[in-house]
């Protein structure tokens, strides 16, 4: 009998008189000790279906029409039962939820109270699932749970707020609580998908040391299959709402038999067919288009009365870049590291503290506004997300065809309409998406229009601000061919800023690693991903997961 | 959130969709239309003069004798906003379509009105009691506002009834004039005080408080520090100071509680600036290059206007009650009639006469409930999140 048997799951959800089918008759069982990975792209069910089997969606919205979730439940004496999750009373629920089965979340600086301290957190849930438990006795056990996940002086940060830590030791503390009360199955929702690679890395290895020490089985819901091939056990591959293949994790990374498996591994930029030479514009000895001379962009802290400037936090520091004519160069660096910030810096939109920019030995820095305006054309950017990329009150056509009004590009509203036809088109939209507002489309669609608006302008240098890395991977795969064949027709140069090294790997002839404000190794993709000198980038280079499994 | 999305329907449209699929929302819009619609033919609905009388074969429209050109203005744009709302052109156009219907209305009122400055109103009545005209048509309501003498025996502190020649809907106040009609014509001074004072308002807070948001900084400080002398400004007192100073004027009314109410409007759309600006579509706009006005006005406002409008309905509701506040403390306008003047005249009598407060008691409820049913609508509709939250819309 294994720990966790999942027959046939139907989760519907409710809303406004139509049923969504998130989960559409899902098998799979768990044993003790085992990990079990549920992959898929957003909008699968996954989870969905990990919230339906520790019941926590709200009861009005969801139901489950068939299936049942079997759990051998340990009690209090020692004996075990069979109970099935879904038709267990809510009292009952609340013995098994945190107790035996725990949940760790994806967002770790929302799922801690931020009003309370860490230690009580966990105290709390101590008592709650142990009322014989004094505080005293709770507290040790939390201190040394704490400790268990690596927490440095435990004792002294017991009384710390979740705001005085990283989003890694956040993280750590979620697993701290969800792990005191020996849960023997631990639910993880893609725990590691907000943290930076080292972060995850070591989030990673000490879930599995965890695991190995306590026994208990964990269901891991992730998107990446460099995390898959590192941690599962197990693995099911999920598309709307259906488990369409599972097995061991050798076999479907080896020899996946679905399609849609096929597809999603064929997708990960590592598998991605590298592109050929034609598509390559890159020339060592090509004339440099932009060139960044000791760079700095500096952020006053102030403090008093008087607002006196204090110290500076020093976001970009000293930076030199030479980006030349038909390249990409890729821009990597953990989250905080400054990396936006010297993209924006270097078009301007946010204005260095010293330093000089040079596009074409045209100096950008200390020009006006208005100066500005008629070399902006000349390099635009593309964003992150693509919720907000677009404004929500303007027609795509709009969007599009009032920057080539105010640059005076094309000859009347008509000559307009039909370039900003052929850009969408460039970008594989066709002519009626002109005429829709952003709501209307997804978010590749959307990355797409925002690539559409870069390019209206004829700009020779587009910054691409991680605007893969809110996309499914498949979708990724979509955008990052499109952005190859756009340069090589548009013969554009990019600085591509990201934090997957697969997609630079695939992508970019050169590339730059920053830290903390500063660039620690710049070159040659080829040159720094096979070998990299310095410390921090050979840690950044083996944190990454790999789907290596040879 | 259920998928309702029809092909190219725009952001601002799906709001109103939204906010206007509840049932409060609704009742809130009906009240305020038909006050609008009201208020608009006033001369048309209560007025001694009759719409239409046959003499000697030949037809007549006295009242029109009596339209003054803000008359004229008021039906004519009540009218074109009517027939323009139904057309399917933007909304550019309409405005200043509706523009042009202002100046040409203006200019016709100017030229062929000229309404006489004594008005004889039982001059008619009595005409039709000696049986100079074949037939009459009469307004529903046939009193102008200020018509005190009664002809067929009426008194003043009449209550409402409804037989015979002499009838009074609402009854008659203390000099003798017609509730009904009263209300009807106090129903101008109740919508325009609210609207005017909140559009100036609005337009001195979204220009100070858009500047202060996109600029931040020292402006941003400054900025805040007018916002917070004109909040420490106590407009009550003011509004009595300017009255007891300069007369009892409606548009004096109007300006002040306008002048000195856009600091909440500042601080909604500069917090709301502050957060757009750092948006990527408008640091996109920036990046290409696009002019500031287009930056503020096209990228930045309509997205930050939304909950301005949602404290707009609210702010209408609140002039709506300065003003009957101050006319109940008999210092309103004097040259209409106005509900909270009504209400005071009401507390004056020394005999309770219930028709004389519940009417005018009544309208003020209903339309500062009305507008803060809209408002609450629409905020739920601009905040999806609070709509499904406090289960209001759908």
């Amino acid at each position: 009998m294994s720990l966790l048997d999942v027959r046939n799951l139907h989760t519907y959800l409710n809303s406004g008189g139509e049923v969504v089918k998130a989960v559409d008759g899902v098998s799979l069982s768990i044993d003790k000790g085992e990990t079990f990975c549920l992959v898929g792209e957003s909008g699968s069910g996954k989870s969905i279906c990990a919230l339906s089997i520790i019941q926590l969606l709200p009861a009005g919205i969801a139901s489950h029409p068939k299936g049942e979730v079997q759990f051998q439940l340990r009690k209090e004496s020692g004996d075990v039962e069979s109970v099935n999750l879904l038709a267990l009373e809510d009292t009952e629920l609340r013995k098994v939820r945190g107790a035996r089965i725990a949940m760790i979340f994806q967002e770790p600086m929302s799922s801690l109270n931020p009003v309370f301290s860490i230690g009580e957190q966990i105290v709390e849930a101590l008592q709650l699932h142990n009322p014989e438990m004094s505080e005293s006795e709770a507290k040790m056990v939390a201190i040394q749970s704490l400790e268990q996940v690596q927490i440095k002086s435990p004792a002294e940060r017991f009384d710390d707020y979740p705001h005085r830590l990283s989003g890694g030791q956040r993280q750590r503390v979620m697993i701290a609580m969800a792990l005191a009360c020996k849960p023997d199955l631990l639910i993880a929702d893609e725990p590691t998908t907000a943290l930076d690679v080292t972060v995850q890395a070591e989030i990673l290895q000490l879930i599995k040391d965890l695991q190995a020490k306590n026994g208990m089985a964990v269901l891991f819901i992730t998107h990446d299959f460099g995390v898959v091939a590192q941690m599962a056990h197990k693995v099911g591959v999920m598309q709307s709402g259906r488990l369409v293949e599972s097995g061991l994790v050798s076999d479907i990374l080896r020899t996946p038999k679905h399609d849609y498996t096929q597809q999603l591994l064929a997708a990960i930029p590592e598998n991605l067919a590298r592109p050929d030479d034609s598509l390559r514009l890159f020339n060592e000895n090509a004339d440099t288009l932009v060139s960044v001379t000791d760079l700095n962009v500096w952020f006053p802290i102030r403090k008093g009365v008087f607002r006196r400037v204090v110290d500076h936090v020093k976001a970009v520091d000293c930076v030199n870049l030479n980006i030349r004519k038909g390249s990409i160069m890729a821009l990597v660096g953990e989250s905080g590291c400054g990396k936006t910030t010297l993209a924006r810096a270097i078009i301007q939109l946010q204005r260095p503290t010293s330093g000089s920019v040079k596009i074409d030995d045209q100096e950008l820095c200390g020009l006006s506004e208005d100066q500005l305006r008629p070399i902006r054309p000349r390099m635009q950017i593309a964003f992150q997300d693509p919720l907000s990329s677009l404004n929500p009150r303007l027609k795509v056509a709009t969007t599009l065809i009032e920057p080539m009004t105010a640059h005076g590009i094309g000859e009347n509203k008509d000559d307009r309409i039909a370039r900003a036809i052929k850009v969408l088109e460039q970008v594989q939209l066709s002519e009626e998406h002109l005429w829709r507002y952003p709501h209307e489309f997804s978010g590749g669609q959307r990355q797409r229009i925002g690539l559409a608006r870069a390019l209206v302008l004829n700009p020779e240098f587009i910054v691409c601000d991680e605007i893969t890395s809110a996309l499914d991977v498949s979708v990724q795969a979509e955008v990052l061919q499109l952005l190859l064949e756009i340069r090589q027709q548009s013969d554009l140069t990019l600085l591509f800023i990201t934090h997957n090294i697969a997609v630079v790997e695939y992508l970019s002839d050169e590339v730059v690693v920053m830290k903390s404000g500063r660039v620690v190794e710049q070159g040659l993709t080829t040159s720094v991903c096979g070998n990299p000198q310095d410390i921090y980038t050979q840690t950044l280079l083996s944190a990454v997961p790999r789907l290596n499994l040879s | 959130m259920t998928k309702r999305q029809t092909i190219g329907e725009s952001y601002s449209k799906q709001i109103l969709r939204t906010a206007f699929s509840g049932w409060g929302a609704r009742i809130g819009l009906t009240w305020v239309l038909f006050l609008a619609f009201i208020a608009c033919f006033a001369p048309l609905i209560a007025n001694s003069a009759p719409l239409l009388v046959s003499q000697g074969g030949e037809l007549f429209m006295p009242v029109i004798r009596f339209l003054t050109v803000q008359d004229l203005v008021l039906m004519a744009l009540f009218i074109m906003l009517l027939l323009l709302w139904w057309l399917p052109i933007s909304v550019a156009t309409k405005f200043w379509i509706m523009a042009g219907v202002c100046a040409v209305s203006i200019v016709v009122g100017l030229s062929f009105l000229s309404p006489p400055k004594l008005i004889i109103y039982e001059q008619f009545r009595e005409q039709v009691a000696a049986g100079v005209y074949d037939w009459v048509v009469m307004p529903v309501i046939p009193y102008s506002p200020s018509d005190y003498l009664r002809d067929f025996g009426d008194t003043a502190l009449q209550a409402p009834s409804y037989q015979g020649v002499a009838a009074h809907y609402m009854g008659t106040d203390s000099v003798g004039s017609d509730v009904a009609s009263r209300m009807v014509h106090a129903s101008r001074v109740a919508l325009s005080i609210g609207f005017i004072a909140t559009g100036i308002a609005i337009f001195i807070g979204v220009i100070i408080g858009g500047q202060m948001g996109y600029f931040a900084g020292r402006f941003d400080m400054l900025g805040m520090r007018l916002v917070e002398i004109f909040e420490a400004i106590p407009v009550l007192f003011l509004l009595l100071a300017f009255v007891a100073f300069f007369g009892r004027s409606v548009y004096i009314i109007m300006v002040i509680i306008g002048v000195t109410g856009w600091s909440g409007y500042a601080r909604y759309v500069r917090a709301e600036f502050l957060k757009l600006r750092k948006q990527d579509y408008v640091q996109a706009a920036v990046a290409s290059g696009l002019p500031l006005r287009s930056i503020l006005f096209r990228h930045m406002l309509p997205n930050g206007v939304a909950p301005v409008l949602v404290v707009a309905s609210f702010g209408v509701a609140s002039a709506i009650l300065t003003e009957a506040m101050l006319s109940f403390l008999g210092l309103g306008p004097v040259e209409a009639p106005s509900w909270g003047g009504m209400l005071n005249e009401a507390v004056k009598s020394s005999v309770f006469n219930w028709w004389m407060a519940a009417f005018p008691g009544g309208a003020i409820f209903l339309t500062v409930f009305g507008y803060n049913l809209m408002g609450e609508a629409l905020r739920d509709a601009v905040d999806p999140q609070l709509a499904s939250k406090a289960g209001v819309v759908s």
